[in-house]
């Protein structure tokens, strides 16, 4: 559409959150759009590569499995043990599922042809954050007993009783509002963002390269610098996988402490 | 690393969350009283003081 829009000379219409609402591929199939389908391209891709990289495990590793392994160690060493520590082990699974989901997912916003990062629609990020978020509730209560647990998060000890006032309502919006709020909009909105500057560039580079002679020949900048901010974005996709995966084990292991 | 790392999100968050609980609270005072945003500036400033306090509670006291 797009495309035509700029053949035909018409003024740029900038790219905006309506590039984002696909419609759905299967005509009067609400859901089958191109987002859903790409999670589970993500799944069915992630499945793929883990299984056949410890497929044929060996004592000295192929490459295919030498990058799988790479990766697991990473979350399981480096934010498993290094964060959340003793105890670890168990919540490896979670927290692996949720930094390769959420990498592949980062990734198909620069991959060619697919071109759409998953968790620049809010609901994805909502629901993982949904899912750390009871986590961390359900395994600090386990640990500490519901009222215990309410009572560490709510009155901090050694403070004069009137200071609760200010302080307890500023504790329980962290933990129940602010915390799943900013993880889910740190994330889609990176990629969001992210996504909507390389339109831009992508966009108006061909759209200059419609226009008059003297547009055509600035367009190959906004094409340089639309290819730069793709490999920033690879960065920015990297890290925000990890940061969301790094505050689900900073929450779990703060769930899991005694005493904050 | 990790205390560091904790410490830099969970002061963000108490942050941003004392803002957010104070200043709202004084802005519907605001609104309900009919005053025009001056409960609204007590309740940001009283929300940053707040949570500062609890950070220095969380993070603070002990190494010092």
């Amino acid at each position: 559409m797009r495309l035509i829009h700029a053949a035909t000379g018409e003024g740029f219409n900038p790219p905006s959150a309506k590039d984002f609402e696909l419609p759905p591929f299967i005509e009067g199939v609400d859901w089958a759009t191109k987002p859903i389908l790409l999670a589970f391209l993500s799944v069915i891709f992630i499945s793929v590569f883990f299984i056949a990289a410890s497929r044929k495990a060996a004592v000295v590793p192929s490459k295919l499995q030498f990058a799988g392994e790479g990766v697991y160690n990473f979350v399981r060493e480096g934010l498993g043990r290094e964060i959340i520590g003793h105890d670890f082990l168990k919540f490896v699974p979670y927290l692996f599922t949720l930094f390769t989901f959420i990498l592949v997912n980062n990734f198909f916003g620069i991959i060619p042809f697919l071109q759409f990062p998953t968790m620049s629609r809010v609901s994805f990020p909502y629901v993982l954050a949904a899912i750390t978020f009871f986590i961390f509730h359900y395994v600090g209560i386990k640990k500490q007993g519901i009222v215990k647990y309410l009572r560490e998060i709510m009155f901090m000890p050694g403070v004069p009783k009137p200071v609760y006032i200010l302080l307890t309502p500023i504790e329980i919006a962290t933990y129940f509002l602010v915390r799943p709020l900013t993880l889910s909009l740190r994330l889609f909105a990176n990629m969001f963002a992210g996504h909507l500057l390389l339109l831009v560039f992508f966009l108006g580079g061909e759209h200059l390269l419609n226009g008059v002679l003297g547009l055509k020949l600035v367009s190959p900048f906004a094409f340089v610098i639309g290819i730069g901010l793709t490999f920033f974005e690879f960065m920015v996709q990297v890290l925000q996988a990890y940061i969301f995966t790094l505050l689900t084990a900073l929450y779990i292991a703060g769930a899991l402490a005694d005493e904050h | 690393m990790n205390k560091d790392e904790n410490a830099l999100w969970s002061i963000f968050g108490y942050l941003l969350s004392g803002l957010l609980v104070w200043g709202g609270i004084g802005y519907f005072v605001d609104r309900w009283l009919g005053y025009d945003r001056v409960f609204t500036l007590v309740g940001l400033l009283l929300g940053m003081g707040s949570a500062l306090y609890l950070v220095w509670l969380r993070f603070g006291r002990h190494s010092g």
